[in-house]
C-alpha cells in the first residue's frame, strides 16, 4: 500500500493520507478500496486513534483526519473543517423478562457506578441489578463512558466480558443483567435468545432518533480536513458521503448521515 | 538447575565405561554413538536455557516495578491501570481463591479416582476409567472454559441468582481440569507400595476400606502431597478457562458467585491492547506467578528427597 501511494504520487494520479480514529477504520478502509477500483487513486488509511490523526491533519502530513469524537476547545482553533460520515448509537440492552422500559441517562450512571444496585430502584421488580461492563480495550466502552458516566468511575464489582456477542449472550440469559452493545448488534440474525434495548430518557434507540441525535447514547463519527477539501480528497469525501457507501455503512454496524434527510430509518434489515 | 545436574553427573559416570565397550566397534558407530549423546544432551540443555532466558526477559521487562511503579503499589489492593493503581493483590486473592476452591473439590475427586482405579476396581472396569481420566488431561482448556461458561455458568447462575461468573464457577471448571493430574501422580504413588503390605493388613484381618486408609494412603501420603501441589500448580497456572468463566472484576472476591479476577485472566485480558506502566505491571505479576510455580516445584523436590532419605 506505501509503495503504490509513492508510487503514483510521483506520477499523475494524486494519492490521500488518511489518519486517526481505530474505529472509523472498517469505513475508510472500504471506501479507500473501491474508491481506488472507481478512480484508480490510491488512499492511505492508517488507525492512530482520533488526536494522533487531528495532529497529523493540522500538522499537514494527512490530508484527512477520522474521529470518533468532536473537536476539543483546543482543536477547535486549527481552522479544520467538520464533515460528519455516520453515527453511532450505544444500546442499553436487558433481558427480556425485565419489565424495566426506560432509563435515564442520571438511573444509568447510579447503576452503572454502583449506586443503584436492584431493579426497584428503577421502578422494576425486588432483584439485584447484575452489572455487565466491557474490557477496557473496547472503543463501545469509551464512548460510554464518556456520554453517560460523566467522570464516575465505572462500578469495579462488574463482570468484564471482551466482546459484543458476549455481553449480548450473558444480558439475553440473566434475568437481572443490563449490558450495553453497539446499536446494529441489538437484533441478530445469528444468535438464539433475545434481549430488549432500553429507552433512555424516553427515546428509543433507532436508526431514525440515532441520526436526529434524539438517543443520547450516540456519537458521531467525523473526518476533518484543514481548510475545505480540495482534490482527491474532496473526491474521496464525496465517495464515503455518497449512496453507494450507505451499505457499507451499515455492515459495518454505523448509520449511514444521509439518514438524516429520508424521512423513515428504514434501512435496517 | 538441581534436575539439570543429576543426568549430567550421572552421565559423566557412565561414559568412562562406555567408552571401553565402544572401543570394540568401528569408529563410524563411535562416532556416532558420541554424537547421540551430545544430541540428546543438547535437548536436556534446552530446557533449561529456556527456563532461564524466559525468567531472564520476563525479569527485565518487570524491573519498573521495583522504581516506576513501587512495591507498595504493586502490592496494594486496587488494580486500576488507567488511573495509574497497579495493585495486585485482588487479583492474587482471586487467584487464591479460585485454587483453594478447586483444590477441595478436586483432591477428593483425584485421590478417589486413584484409590478407586488402583485399589477397587477390576481389570475390565480399568480398562475403561484409565482412559477417560488420560483423555481429560489431553483436552485443550479453551474446551474446558467453553464448557464451564455455556453449561456450568447458567447452572450456577440459576443456583446463586447472579450471572453465574465467579469463583464457584472456576471451582468446577478447574477441578475437572485438575483431575487427570492428581489422579495419575497419585496412581503412581499407590502402585510403588510394596503388596506385601496391604496382604500383611488383610492378614490381621483389616478389611479393604481399613487396609485403604489406615495402611495404603498413610504410606503414599509423600506421594499424595506431591499430586496434590502439581495439580495446584496447575490450577494456578490456568489462564483460558478460568478467564471465560471468573467475571474479570479485579475486586477483593465479596462472595463465590459475584465476579472476581485472577493474575492470569488478567494478563490474558489486558495484554492486547496495554502499554507502558501497565505491561510492565503485567510483566511483573508475570514474576509473581512464576516464582509461585518455582516454590511449588521446589517444595515437590524437597519431598521426593525426604521420602528417599
Amino acid at each position: 500500500m506505501l509503495a503504490l501511494t509513492s508510487c503514483s504520487s510521483s506520477t499523475s494520479a494524486e494519492s490521500i493520507t488518511v489518519a486517526g480514529s481505530t474505529t472509523c477504520l472498517p469505513i475508510a478502509e472500504q471506501a479507500a478500496e473501491l474508491f481506488k477500483e472507481e478512480t484508480g487513486t490510491g488512499v492511505l488509511v492508517s488507525g492512530l486513534g482520533s488526536s494522533a490523526g487531528i495532529e497529523a491533519v493540522s500538522a499537514g502530513t494527512a490530508e484527512i483526519a477520522t474521529s470518533s469524537r468532536g473537536l476539543n476547545a483546543e482543536e477547535q482553533k486549527l481552522g479544520l473543517t467538520t464533515i460528519p460520515v455516520a453515527h453511532d448509537g450505544i444500546a442499553v440492552i436487558v433481558n427480556t423478562a425485565n419489565p424495566v422500559q426506560n432509563l435515564s441517562i442520571e438511573q444509568l450512571r447510579g447503576i452503572y457506578s454502583g449506586k443503584i444496585a436492584n431493579w426497584s430502584e428503577v421502578g422494576g421488580e425486588d432483584l439485584p441489578i447484575q452489572l455487565v461492563n466491557r474490557d477496557e480495550a473496547s472503543g463501545t466502552r469509551e464512548a460510554f463512558k464518556s456520554i453517560v458516566m460523566d467522570g464516575e468511575p465505572f462500578d469495579r464489582r462488574a463482570a468484564v466480558l471482551s466482546g459484543t456477542g458476549q455481553v449480548r449472550d450473558v444480558v439475553s440469559r440473566s434475568r437481572g443483567a443490563i449490558g450495553y452493545i453497539s446499536m446494529g448488534f441489538v437484533e441478530s440474525a445469528y444468535a438464539e435468545t433475545e434481549v430488549r434495548a432500553l429507552n433512555v430518557n424516553h427515546v428509543e434507540p433507532q436508526e431514525k432518533t440515532i441520526a436526529s441525535g434524539g438517543y443520547p447514547i450516540s456519537r458521531d463519527l467525523y473526518f476533518f480536513t484543514k481548510g475545505e477539501p480540495t482534490g482527491a480528497a474532496a473526491e474521496y469525501i464525496a465517495y464515503v458521503l455518497s449512496d453507494e457507501m450507505d451499505d457499507q455503512i451499515r455492515e459495518a454496524g454505523f448509520i449511514p448521515v444521509s439518514d438524516n434527510a429520508e424521512g423513515e430509518g428504514d434501512g435496517r434489515r | 538447575m538441581a534436575d539439570a545436574k543429576s543426568p549430567e553427573t550421572a552421565l559423566a559416570e557412565n561414559t568412562g565405561a562406555r567408552k571401553r565397550d565402544l572401543a570394540l566397534v568401528s569408529r563410524s558407530t563411535y562416532l556416532r554413538e558420541k554424537g547421540l549423546q551430545y544430541l540428546f544432551f543438547v535437548c536436556a540443555f534446552l530446557a533449561v536455557v529456556t527456563v532461564l532466558l524466559i525468567f531472564a526477559f520476563t525479569m527485565m521487562q518487570a524491573a519498573p516495578v521495583f522504581t516506576d511503579i513501587g512495591l507498595a503499589n504493586f502490592f496494594s489492593f486496587t488494580w486500576a491501570p488507567t488511573e495509574g493503581r497497579y495493585g495486585i493483590m485482588s487479583l492474587a486473592a482471586g487467584t487464591a481463591l479460585v485454587t483453594v476452591g478447586a483444590l477441595v473439590i478436586g483432591v477428593p475427586l483425584g485421590v478417589g479416582t486413584a484409590v478407586y482405579l488402583t485399589e477397587i476396581a477390576s481389570a475390565r472396569v480399568r480398562a475403561l476409567i484409565s482412559p477417560a481420566v488420560d483423555l481429560l488431561a489431553g483436552i485443550p482448556s479453551i474446551i474446558y472454559g467453553f464448557f464451564g461458561m455455556v453449561i456450568i455458568r447458567p447452572f450456577v447462575a440459576d443456583l446463586t441468582g447472579g450471572l453465574g461468573f465467579g469463583a464457584l464457577t472456576a471451582w468446577f471448571v478447574l477441578a475437572i481440569m485438575i483431575v487427570p493430574t492428581i489422579t495419575t501422580l497419585t496412581i503412581d504413588a499407590l502402585n510403588s507400595i510394596p503388596m506385601g503390605i496391604r496382604e500383611a493388613s488383610f492378614a490381621m484381618g483389616a478389611t479393604k476400606w481399613q487396609t485403604i486408609y489406615k495402611v495404603v494412603l498413610p504410606a503414599a501420603k509423600f506421594g499424595i502431597v506431591d499430586a496434590v501441589v502439581l495439580g495446584m500448580g496447575r490450577a494456578i497456572g490456568e489462564t483460558m478457562a478460568v478467564l471465560m468463566v471468573v467475571g474479570n472484576a479485579p475486586v477483593i472476591p465479596e462472595s463465590i458467585s459475584s465476579p472476581v479476577s485472577t493474575l492470569t485472566s488478567q494478563i490474558a485480558l489486558d495484554m492486547s491492547y496495554s502499554s507502558g506502566l501497565h505491561r510492565t505491571a503485567l510483566f511483573g505479576m508475570g514474576v509473581v506467578l512464576f516464582i509461585v510455580s518455582a516454590s511449588l516445584v521446589g517444595f515437590v523436590r524437597l519431598l521426593s528427597k525426604m521420602r528417599k532419605g
